[in-house]
């Protein structure tokens, strides 16, 4: 057998997001893997400098799409660390209820490009179908479908009304028997399970030498979930578990993110039941921000995000740094891919649910 | 509910001879938050190793040149002092300060070194894998040199950009080498003919 350097990428690797992998084979046996990004490098941490508090608060929102909601929601942590700011109860519940409507919609559609990966299109299409009742409570919600612009600096700027109370639970008793008759199917069907068990495994040990960190990490067997390590908004008054699996292979990380749909429709019946009466948020003012530094923390759909905020007496950051899930999963895949058969290159790049434009900004 | 141990200062301050400075806050909902500035960049490697001993993950590494502080009008009889930062770095605008977020188990601890302009700071890769990416990002980001980085190319920006990019303006359509979609169809033209 020969052996040869094979370019995967940069365009439609599992999406259409350019990451370039080179990759060395051994006939058709993955050897060696290496990673180039680049592609969609934005300078955005260069931008945030040039804008005031408030307008990062929209420009964050526009590093991703699929987690867009997590970017404010980590970023205005911080800012109510530094000006001491606290969200009044039922800001911190609508808070979690856009957090878990994203995550549901972007979990759904991690496995079901899954699906299609594989082959199998009409699955993929059933999944996508359902997420689609997810998009449109985001539009109806919030007026949006990807963007949902929940955020302010203190709290949240969209409220539920009765009417949409009583949407929001009927869409969740519609969406919830349909994820779980994907989720069986996941567990059971031939197809799906002869293309990802046993694929693309991240062993416990490197997964942790990799620091991986979501759905990836939880595959592995590591325990770690911000909303339960380092809780914000209303998780600590919620029940979330967290799912493990010990496997570390594709089909394990793609039951995870099922699993936490499902959690995540619970967590929005358990936040629909309780909503505390009150303001969604602690000023309608544009509060003064003082100097100071502050981390922000909250568990996005790929796993922790993190926001370092500087503030000097400038009503522009001297620096906001911050680091998605992504940026450390893309380590995983060299292990993940080692020994694999090119065929399966795809579905392991689709299993660390990447985000490129998050991981470049 | 930290789970940093009670004695952390202490061990920090073992780890690092020439002195730290910590500070730590608890929010409502028990979550700690702290913050070690190390007076000696050249500690960072046997603070990090006390790290790793306690199970933290690095998170991320934040790398910015703060403003020059102020320095306080001298008293009568004394002399200008220049600012300077926590063990002794001046406060000039260029020095460079590091900061090592680290998670450990839900708390994070940040240390933070001051590398004077155009200085080094050790590679933590011998001890954290996941400091690849982030080192080589600083290094691009601005003229700072990682010792000992294992694989030190370029991460985002394109090698034929000149390094340092945050220390001065570029415009964005340089940033992204793409000024004009005939200019860039141009130069790849220009480098086919020159590959040949």
């Amino acid at each position: 057998m020969s052996n040869f350097t094979i370019p995967v990428g940069p365009l439609n690797v599992a999406l259409e997001e350019p990451m370039y992998f080179k990759v060395d084979v051994h006939g058709e046996t993955v050897a060696h893997v290496d990673i180039h990004a680049g592609h969609v490098h934005r300078g955005i941490e260069y931008l945030v400098t040039k804008r005031n508090v408030f307008q990062n608060l929209v420009l964050t929102e526009r590093i991703c799409s699929l987690c867009s909601n997590s970017h404010p929601q980590a970023y205005a942590m911080a800012i109510e660390q530094i000006a001491g700011l606290t969200v009044p109860p039922r800001g911190e519940y609508m808070r979690v209820i856009a957090d878990e409507i994203k995550r549901v919609a972007s979990h759904l559609f991690n496995v079901g490009v899954l699906a299609h990966l594989v082959g199998f299109e009409s699955l993929f299409m059933h999944v996508m179908e359902v997420r689609e009742m997810m998009q449109d409570v985001k539009e109806s919600v919030f007026g949006n479908r990807m963007d949902l612009g929940a955020h302010v600096i203190g709290g949240v700027r969209y409220n539920i009304d009765d009417d949409n109370l009583a949407y929001l639970k009927a869409q969740l008793d519609r969406i919830a028997p349909a994820v779980a008759e994907i989720t069986e199917l996941y567990r059971t069907n031939g197809s799906i399970l002869g293309r990802t068990r046993g694929i693309g495994v991240l062993s416990h040990a490197n997964a942790i030498d990799c620091s991986t960190v979501g759905p990836v990490a939880r595959a592995s067997g590591i325990n770690y979930d911000v909303r339960v390590k380092a809780p914000y908004a209303a998780y600590d008054r919620l029940e979330v578990p967290v799912h493990v699996l010990p496997d570390g292979d594709v089909w394990s990380r793609a039951m995870v993110r099922l699993a936490e749909v499902a959690t995540a429709i619970d967590l929005l019946r358990q936040c629909l039941d309780t909503l505390p009466e009150g303001p969604t948020s602690c000023t309608s003012e544009r509060p003064p921000i003082p100097v100071g530094e502050a981390i922000g923390k909250c568990e996005a759909p790929r796993g922790e995000l993190i926001y370092y905020v500087r503030m000097t007496d400038s009503p522009k950051p001297e620096r906001v740094k911050w680091r998605v899930p992504s940026f450390m999963n893309w380590d995983a895949l060299r292990f993940m891919m080692k020994d694999a058969k090119i065929s399966d290159i795809a579905i392991i790049v689709n299993s660390i649910d990447p985000c490129i434009s998050c991981t470049e900004r | 509910m930290s789970v940093l141990p009670d004695n952390i200062e202490s061990h920090l301050a073992a780890a690092a001879p020439s002195g730290i400075q910590l500070t730590s806050t608890t929010n409502t909902k028990g979550v700690c938050t702290s913050w070690c500035t190390l007076a000696n960049k050249d500690d960072l490697l046997s603070t990090a190793s006390l790290m790793k001993s306690l199970n933290a993950r690095l998170s991320t590494i934040t790398i910015l040149q703060p403003k020059a502080k102020s320095a306080p009008p001298p008293k009568e009889g004394e002399t200008q002092v220049a600012p300077s930062f926590f063990g002794g770095s001046a406060s000039d605008g260029k020095t460079f300060e590091i900061d090592y977020h680290f998670d450990i188990d839900g708390d994070t601890l940040t240390l933070i070194v001051h590398v004077p302009y155009g200085g080094d700071v050790q590679s933590l890769t011998t001890l954290f894998r996941c400091a690849d990416w982030p080192e080589r990002e600083l290094m691009e980001l601005y003229s700072v040199v990682v010792r000992g980085h294992p694989d030190p190319r370029r991460l985002f920006i394109d090698p034929g950009i000149e390094n340092a990019v945050l220390e001065r303006l570029i415009p964005f359509s340089t940033l992204v080498n793409s000024a004009t979609t005939k200019g860039l169809w141009e130069k790849i033209l220009a480098n086919k003919v020159s590959q040949s």
